[in-house]
Order: structure tokens, then sequence, then C-alpha cells
């Protein structure tokens, strides 16, 4: 039944033909049988099957998401169900409290079925540095999903549900998703709430959704986003429908292709798919203009300055006191903070906590975090710049397609290089898109980051849709392996 | 040869961080937070630094919360997850030293 359309499953329910508890139960059949993928940390079986029994008593509204199975990425907190963050640190922490986003789920009738897998903390672009180890690329089981939305990548791609929330601080939603070949969506900066998300970056961090289609993308994003009083950087804008211009004609439309985009740092073949789509664009009554943009090359390092800053800063309420792992017999204070630490973190954590304290620290924030804060906003009004101009911005998601898992991983740097493109968007505070356009060599599949200006999320819906149904790709990856 | 940190200054940053670093690991991190230190280095290329700039870019559409009090968590609740508690409180080890 998951393989159907949405409206399809829909309908099923609404004749009574199925009930939520069917879905559910596909739901973790597909799971079990992809237990190799890795894509979850916990599973939610007893109250998933509660709830959706307890769905039974109601009767299907309008809601196109009724019933359904959605995932949920292991740094947004569930009451009762364990969120780990994918840390030693946080392994048997049970929140005692929703996220709102989780609220949001529930009051629209979704069942949380599981949390998935992801880097540790989110930080890191391959998922590799989680605690319960990676998981893997359901198109070629030797690659990587990418990160640090990984596991909720996976579990798309694997068709295990339809409906998954990732985490994009620095292209975590978005980078999975190309590698992936799903699409991934990270709205603007506080279209919805971060209240209950586990902090890594609290000026990048956004919550988005990741689905196998657009249409279903943009009802997720309905169901998710809205102003809350939790948090005080979520934005107060009216209600609307994201769906509102998915079909509708780009003729027109405006489109700029930064030439950084596609300069040597992107293979030819990610390039060549580009190049492709940008021929479509125009060859449907759409202007692409190829353009220039300042800040783009610096991105990657105000991203390490303001990142890495806000993390140690954020990751100091992990002290082995109120709540998390915590060593046995401290002799002192000092003791409990540093073992529990040292032993709670993993390498990449410890890594940029402890670069994060020295750029904070007495003149250095100075130096370093403000400054970046300073030409970020520069970053901001070169796109504000551009957006006079143009509808959308484009370019490729990523570098390379999905690399392999046993890549080294010991160069520190690599794990933010591979956001090179995507890292922009969080700092502009723009929505950003992954749609996939096409494979490259053996059969990995690539995406098309479509950039939006602030809040026009829907415009990206209508560009996503349109090519979406042009190219008319089969995204099904439990073919994957038979394809290489 | 590989650019450094010493190891004075990886441990500077370690106790910044509150992480305990081992001897044996103190090598590796001579080198590793050296590189990102070197990629963060390269803000400093960068023309345009206003210091007395605004730099909190996410101020619109944002409203403050009215100063009223709200719901509050249920501190048996919230204790569940502190390692060591007792009552309502929350153990810590000794902060203070008898002899002070």
């Amino acid at each position: 039944m998951l393989d159907k359309s949405i409206k399809e499953i829909h309908e099923a329910l609404k004749k009574k033909e199925i009930k939520p508890i069917d879905l559910v139960e596909e739901a973790f059949t597909r799971i079990e049988k992809n237990k190799e993928l890795n894509a979850y940390i916990t599973l939610n079986k007893e109250a998933a099957i509660k709830r959706a029994k307890e769905l039974e008593e109601k009767e299907v509204s309008d809601n196109l998401l009724f019933g359904l199975p959605i995932a949920v990425k292991d740094n947004i907190v569930t009451k009762d169900l364990k969120t780990t963050c994918a840390s030693h640190i946080l392994e048997n922490f049970i929140p005692i409290y929703n996220a709102t986003v989780v609220e949001k789920i529930e009051e629209n009738d979704m069942v949380i079925i599981g949390k998935t897998n992801m880097d540790e903390f989110a930080m890191g672009s391959s998922s590799r540095t989680s605690y319960f180890g990676a998981p893997k690329n359901p198109w070629n089981h030797n690659k990587i999903s990418g990160g640090s939305s990984g596991g909720s990548a996976t579990t798309i791609a694997a068709r295990d549900v339809l409906f998954a929330l990732g985490t994009d601080t620095g292209g975590s939603i978005r980078q999975p998703a190309s590698y992936t070949g799903i699409v991934g969506m990270k709205p603007t900066y506080g279209r919805v709430s971060r209240y209950g998300l586990i902090a890594f970056a609290s000026s990048l961090d956004q919550i988005g959704p990741m689905t196998r289609n657009v249409y279903e993308n943009a009802l997720l994003l309905n169901v998710i986003a809205g102003h809350d009083k939790k948090d005080l950087t979520s934005a107060n804008k009216e209600k609307e429908d994201f769906t509102r211009l998915i079909g509708k004609d780009i003729k027109n439309m405006k489109i700029a292709l930064p030439s950084y985009f596609m300069s040597d740092i992107v293979t030819e073949e990610i390039r060549s798919e580009v190049e492709k789509t940008k021929k479509l664009l125009e060859k449907s009554g759409a202007t692409v203009d190829v353009i220039d943009m300042k800040y783009l090359d610096n991105a990657v390092t105000l991203y390490q300055i303001i990142a890495m800053g806000e993390a140690s800063s954020n990751l100091a309420r992990f002290d082995g006191i109120r709540y998390g792992f915590s060593i046995e017999n401290p002799k002192n204070i000092d003791d409990l903070y540093l073992e529990t630490r040292k032993e709670g973190f993993g390498k990449e954590v410890k890594r940029r906590i402890m670069v994060g304290s020295y750029l904070l620290s007495g003149e250095n924030a100075k130096i370093y975090y403000n400054k970046a804060l300073s030409i970020r906003d520069d970053m901001k009004k070169e796109f504000d710049r551009v957006f006079k101009d143009y509808d959308l911005i484009i370019g490729p998601t990523t570098t390379t397609t999905a690399y392999n898992l046993t890549d080294p991983m010991d160069d520190p740097s690599k794990s933010f290089m591979d956001d090179v493109l995507v890292i922009p968007v969080n700092m502009a505070g723009l929505p950003g898109l992954s749609l996939p356009i096409g494979f490259g060599a053996g059969h990995m599949p690539i995406g098309l980051h479509i950039i939006g200006n602030s809040f026009e999320e829907a415009k990206i819906y209508q560009l996503a849709s349109f090519l979406e149904k042009e190219l008319n790709l089969n995204l099904d990856a439990r073919k994957g392996e038979e394809n290489v | 040869m590989k650019e450094k940190l010493t190891k004075e200054e990886v441990l500077h940053v370690a106790h910044l961080a509150r992480i305990k670093v081992d001897e044996q690991e103190i090598e590796k991190y001579q080198v590793e937070l050296k590189q990102l230190l070197n990629d963060v280095d390269k803000i400093k290329e960068v023309e345009g630094y206003d210091e007395e700039r605004m730099i909190a870019p996410w101020t619109e559409n944002t409203t403050p919360r009215e100063d009223i009090s709200g719901e509050m968590l249920n501190p048996k609740e919230v204790l569940k997850n502190a390692p060591r508690h007792s009552g309502n409180y929350i153990e810590v080890p000794i902060v203070i030293s008898e002899e002070a």
C-alpha cells in the first residue's frame, strides 16, 4: 500500500478498505526487511501500534496525512521515546516533553514510527560519526547516505515510510537527500519552531521535511510550519498552503545560476546534469542566467566559526549532572565534567567543541565570531541583491555523488567541504530544496539545489514539481543494487 | 612536517572545553585542531568587517514573549533523567573544598 500515491492511500483509508494499523504494520515489515541499512536508532513499535488503533476510532478527516507513519530524526525530542542524538552521552535519555513539531505531527494524526540515525549531535556529513554506526545508502550499500540526517534519507529512499523529519544546520537535510535520490527541504530560518530540537548551532538549525516527492514534501511542511511562542526565533507569519503553486507554469520565471556552483569543485557528471536541467528550463520558457556572486567561497569558513562556536556553547549543558551519561564516583566537580565529556562525546564532537570554545574565548570572540556574523550579514545582502532580479537560484546540491562508507575520516575539514554548496543557504537563513535530477556513475543519484528568497518555499516547490514531472525519473532505490 | 599546536595549546583548548585529553590523544589533537584553526583563520583575509554593525540578523518577523509565568515542567519528571538525585534536589560532588 505504501507504494501508492498519497491520494490513493487516503481514499482507501476513507473508504475503510484499509486502516492506519495496516500502514503502520507495513512500515515495520519494511523496516525489518531493511534492517541492514541501519536507518533507525529506536523503533516506536508499541506506541505506534497503540496510536494507530486509537485512530481507528476517529473519523478520517480531509487531512491527506491522516494515519500515515512518519520517522523523526533522533535530535528532536519525543516524550517518553528515547532521544539520543546518536551520542553515547544521551544513550538512555528519555525526554519528558515533545518538540513543537512532534505535537503538530500528533495533532495531524500521523504516527511516529521511530527515531532515525544521524551524525552525533548532527555534526558530520556522512552519518558515520553516529555512536550507533552509519546508515547505508539504499542505492548501493557500500556508500554513505550523507549526513547528518542520513537515517531519515535512508528510510525514505528505501521506501520504508513516506515521511521523515530531518534537521539542517549546514546542509544536513539537502545533502543526504541528494545522495539518496529523495526530496529534502530546509525551510526559511524561523519557518518551523525549533522548540525541542536539541540545539547544535542555534542561529542556523532548522527542521524540515524529507519525502519521496515534491507534493508530499509540501504537505508535510504545511503540518510543521508556523509561529510558536516557545521559540522566540520562530517567525510570525500567516499560515499558507505550500502546495498552492505546484503544477503552475514556470514560463517567464527568472532563475540565476551562480558561476561558483558550476566551477571545477563540482564533478563533471554533476555539472552536466545541471546543464541539462538548465536547457530544459530554458526550453520551457524560463530564463536561466549564469551570474557572479560574492562571498559564496567564504561560506564554509563562516560556517566553521559560527557552527563550532555555537556548538561549544550549546553542548556545555552536557555535564553529567542533569541528564545523560555520567561517570561513576567522580572525585570532584571538575573530574565529573572532564571525564563525563571525555567518555560521552565522540571524536568529531569533541574536536568541534574544543575549537569552538577557543574561538569564543576572550578577544577571539571579536576576531572570529563577531567578524563571521558581520560577513554573514554581507552574504545575506548579496542574496537579497540577486533576489531583486531573480525568482530562484539553482545549482548542484553536492560536489560529488555519495562516496564509500570506508573512505578515510581522518581529515577534520572534509565533513565541512562536503557541504560547500549548501552552507551559504544556512548562512543567509534562506529556504533550499534538493531535488533528484539524474544519476551519475554506478547509478548514484544527483540532486539539484533550488534556493528561494526568505519565506518563498512555495515558489521553490513550483519549480521542483515542474522538473519532477518533466524528468519523470525512476527513484525507487529498492532496485538500486540491480542497477549498478 | 605537518603544522602543529604545542602540547600546552592543546591542553589550554581542552580546558576551555572541559574535556579531558589523554597523553596519547594530545599528538593527534596537535595536528587536527591546528588544521581547523588554519581553516577558520581564512576569515582574516575577508574584508568588510564593521564592529558597530548589528550582528543578529534574525530579528525580522519575531515577537518577544509577554513577561508572564506559563506552564512549568514537573520537578519529579525533570529529575527522572538526573544521574544522581535526592528528594527534589540534584546531587553534585562537593564544589567548595572543606578547608576553604
